[in-house]
């Protein structure tokens, strides 16, 4: 188990070294450059010079590279090139509002999704069921701008139940979160149903049932336990796409994240910075895939077996 | 006996009619103290250090609490700030007595080494400051004495004072910045009105009162500039109270506040200028009757009608109306929107209509290639849309070429230019007419070392804006100034279209607030909460 964990986690380290490459070819790639945004239109050809000599900026990229990953082994993640702060800083203000939006939305799809999964299995083409499916749709259909904005309108301006945006108590939290969380309610909700219904028609339920399990538990154990390998997955997916999400999230509900960070980098084409946030999001995602793919082993212990 | 009394009483009513003006008039001396005024914009600042950041989001928290020398009133005229008076001294130098008593924030004075300390800093670093490209032949600070210092530059430029009044050569405590090092920039300690407290990223920066100012304190507590990225949402703020004051305001919505009675609308002409710039130096547009052409083709009262919606006014020459050495060019005077005087003056050029209606000259039609970026400045890509629209009714053919900012950028300013048109902005940024028409018109400015991205050249001009930038006498500037823009209303490379306004919103209890035309001027010491 530890040496999976261990070796699991050293796979990362090519796919890290991989996606710094990728951001410093992209900013490298699109048009605009870091120095003349940073210091206007008005700037001297001169003070151009200088800031680019400065930043390093006069160097070829494969020289960059490597001196970026010198410093990062050291555990060293660079000034942000705009304002000339530690990385690590910015990354440290902004990472926790955004690990918790995630993980409280995540939360929310996980229970209502699944809740509302289950429900619309056991009772198929109820009127719950066909709620539950527009709902779904909805949910997946919805742009989260739009979302977010309407939320606004009824529950801060309408009724004013919850603040207009940013962050501090526990009811700045309400509406982002369930905007974040809307979509992957409807997914969630959409894969439990048919995961639930298929296995619910497999033969060891019916064994189940014809030796008088009583229904709330076939459900609960040997349906759900058996139809949560999908679901897990979807999770886990979903645990990335929320952080992805959580851009326009946190642009709508002026929510000091990860995400708005990492726009304001790319407006700046603010490569070190961008790298660092692009590093915390992919370390991000392998410890999420290493979680769900532990979790497998909890769900089914063959999975586990096969190491 | 009965005259002393009825003096007495006469005394008595006299008395209670002036306690009664008095009482009268009072509302409007009647400022409350204190009050945390909430600010919502669509930005976080880069810094709070002029070394580090020239724009808004850092500049509008600033200017609260760090002075330079000299600043510019909301009449854009030259006030005395840091400095209790100046006297040129020669073209290249000018001295500054200090205010006596003036602290910074963290206890120490303000003194002829502070300032010189300042400058150094900015001029001299390594980078140098981002504004040491805007502080022309600006070299630094000499110490006189404890309180009086000579600030000198490169060589005679006229400019100095109103450069010496923007925002960013700001006087910083020297002490701090050495305890502090790159933390400066993070919480910085100036003399202003107003002092830091927190900075928290992406979410707000609160500053309050200075209890030890040197000149008249602030009445508010406290500030707290949040920020709302999304247009809609910080509207929606000002709406439920969540926030005192919105920057950037949502155009669309300004008609319905301005009835409304709960929200100020505050605005007053800025000093951008948005135009149509044309390349002087490539076929067809090098001919002046075909530029002439074009002007008289444009119908600025409709463009300013329905694409800005009382958003900007139309611009009245090269440069706004704030900057100093302004002279309307009267330009619905000179080229009245007049399509048949546009239609003449081709056929003047040669140009004749041919069967599709575009102009030829022996056998070439009279296509010009126009390069824009959208959303660079308010409403660019719709006004260059419409500008085409126009064209096409005298017979010009323009083919535009949408494209994304930065590329528009390089093209620009690259050596050679290979479009005969494109759209952009130019602020005046030290509100001195030599920040643009030296930078934009005179032939040594042409790319890629200056902004004379219409590729002008007349010995003329550059002769008197050479002239202009030497002297240290203003109203001979003035003149020359005048002059330069006679002649360019003659040759004229621009479409000048619009100018923008600065618009701020407020809730109707924000009071004394007034609007700065130098956007980043937002002073706030004055202002006050009526709640």
């Amino acid at each position: 188990m530890l040496t999976f964990v261990v070796r699991r986690l050293l796979l990362a380290i090519p796919v890290l070294l991989g996606v710094i490459f990728v951001v410093m070819l992209t900013v490298e790639l699109i048009p605009g450059d870091a120095v003349a945004l940073m210091l206007g239109e008005h700037a001297t050809r001169e003070a151009v010079a200088a800031l680019r000599d400065f930043l390093g900026l006069d160097k070829p990229l494969p020289v960059r590279y490597v001196e970026y990953v010198g410093r990062l082994a050291r555990g060293d993640l660079g000034r942000s090139m705009q304002q000339n702060r530690p990385v690590i800083d910015e990354l440290a203000d902004a990472w926790p509002a955004t690990l918790q939006l995630t993980m409280v939305a995540l939360a929310l799809a996980a229970v209502v999704g699944v809740a509302a999964g289950v429900v619309s299995a056991v009772w198929p083409n109820g009127v719950f069921d066909a709620l539950a499916r527009i709902g779904a749709l909805l949910g997946l259909s919805m742009p989260i701008f739009w979302i977010g904005l309407v939320l606004i309108v009824v529950f801060s301006l309408w009724l004013p139940w919850f603040p207009v945006g940013g962050a501090g108590s526990p009811s700045h939290l309400v509406l982002p979160a369930v905007t974040l969380a809307l979509p992957s309610i409807a997914m969630v909700a959409r894969m439990t149903r048919s995961s639930v219904l298929e296995v619910l028609r497999e033969d060891y339920v019916r064994t189940a049932r014809a030796k008088g399990v009583a229904e709330r538990l076939v459900v609960a154990k040997h349906a759900l336990r058996n139809a949560f390998i999908p679901i897990v997955t979807l999770l886990g997916l979903q645990a990335g796409q929320l952080m992805g999400g959580a851009v326009l999230t946190e642009t709508v509900f002026a929510w000091p994240g990860l995400g708005r960070l990492m726009v304001k980098a790319i407006f700046a084409r603010d490569y070190v910075l961008l790298q660092g946030a692009v590093l915390v999001f992919a370390l991000a995602f392998v410890v999420v895939n290493l979680i769900v793919d532990l979790s497998y082993g909890a769900l089914d212990p063959r999975i586990s077996r096969q190491g | 006996m009965t005259t002393r009394i009825r003096l007495a009483r006469a005394g008595v009513l006299a008395l209670a009619g002036l306690l009664a003006l008095g009482a009268l008039s009072a509302p409007a001396w009647a400022q409350k103290r204190g009050g945390t005024l909430t600010i919502v914009r669509p930005t976080d600042p880069v810094s709070l250090d002029p070394q580090l950041e020239t724009t808004a989001p850092g500049a509008w928290v600033y200017y609260n609490m760090l002075e330079p020398l000299l600043a510019l009133d909301e009449k854009m005229q030259l006030q005395l700030k840091l400095a209790a008076s100046y006297e040129v001294l020669s073209p290249t130098k000018v001295r500054f007595k200090l205010r006596p008593g003036v602290k910074f924030h963290d206890g120490t004075p303000l003194n002829a080494a502070a300032v010189k300390f300042s400058f150094d800093r900015a001029l001299k670093g390594t980078p140098p400051a981002r504004w040491a490209s805007l502080a022309g032949s600006l070299a630094g600070a000499e110490v006189v004495d404890d309180l009086t210092v000579d600030v000198v530059t490169k060589e005679p430029y006229g400019p100095i004072l109103r450069t010496l009044a923007m925002t960013y050569p700001s006087i910083v405590s020297p002490t701090a910045v050495q305890k502090l090092g790159q933390d400066f920039s993070r919480a910085p300690v100036g003399t202003g009105p107003f002092k830091f407290v927190e900075w928290k990223t992406n979410t707000h920066v609160i500053i309050e009162r200075n209890p030890d100012y040197w000149g008249d304190k602030a009445l508010l507590d406290r500030v707290v500039f949040k920020v709302v990225p999304e247009e809609g949402a910080r509207m929606i703020a000002l709406q439920t109270g969540d926030a005192d004051m919105v920057l950037l305001p949502s155009p669309a919505q300004l008609p319905a506040l301005k009835k409304d009675p709960k929200f100020t609308v505050h605005e007053v002409v800025g000093g951008r200028v948005v135009f149509a710039g044309i390349h002087a130096g490539l076929a067809p547009t090098d001919d002046a009757r075909v530029r002439a052409a074009m002007l008289h083709a444009v119908d600025r009262k409709t463009i300013l009608e329905n694409i800005m919606e009382g958003s900007a006014v139309p611009a009245r020459g090269v440069l706004a109306p704030s900057v100093f050495g302004f002279k309307d060019m009267g330009l619905d005077r000179q080229y009245p929107f007049d399509r048949a005087k546009a239609k003449a003056l081709l056929a003047q050029a040669g140009w004749t209509p041919g069967a599709d209606g575009i102009m030829q000259k022996g056998g070439q039609k009279l296509t010009v290639s126009w390069i824009a970026a959208r959303g660079r400045y308010p409403k660019d890509g719709e006004i260059t849309e419409a500008i085409q629209a126009m064209f096409k009714e005298v017979g010009i053919d323009a083919k535009v070429q949408f494209l994304e900012w930065g590329t528009v950028f390089q093209q620009v300013r690259g050596a050679t230019l290979s479009y005969n048109m494109f759209t952009l902005g130019w602020v005046t940024t030290n509100a001195d007419a030599d920040y643009s028409l030296y930078a934009l018109f005179h032939s040594k400015q042409t790319p890629p070392t200056g902004w004379n991205t219409s590729r002008y050249a007349n010995p003329k001009v550059d002769a008197l804006v050479e002239q202009a930038r030497k002297s240290l006498n203003q109203s001979e500037r003035e003149k020359l100034y005048a002059e330069v823009q006679d002649i360019l209303a003659k040759d004229m490379v621009w479409i000048p279209v619009y100018n923008t306004k600065e618009i701020v919103v407020t809730r109707a209890s924000v009071k004394g607030f007034t609007v700065h035309p130098v956007e980043y001027n937002l002073g706030l010491w004055k202002t006050w909460l009526d709640k």
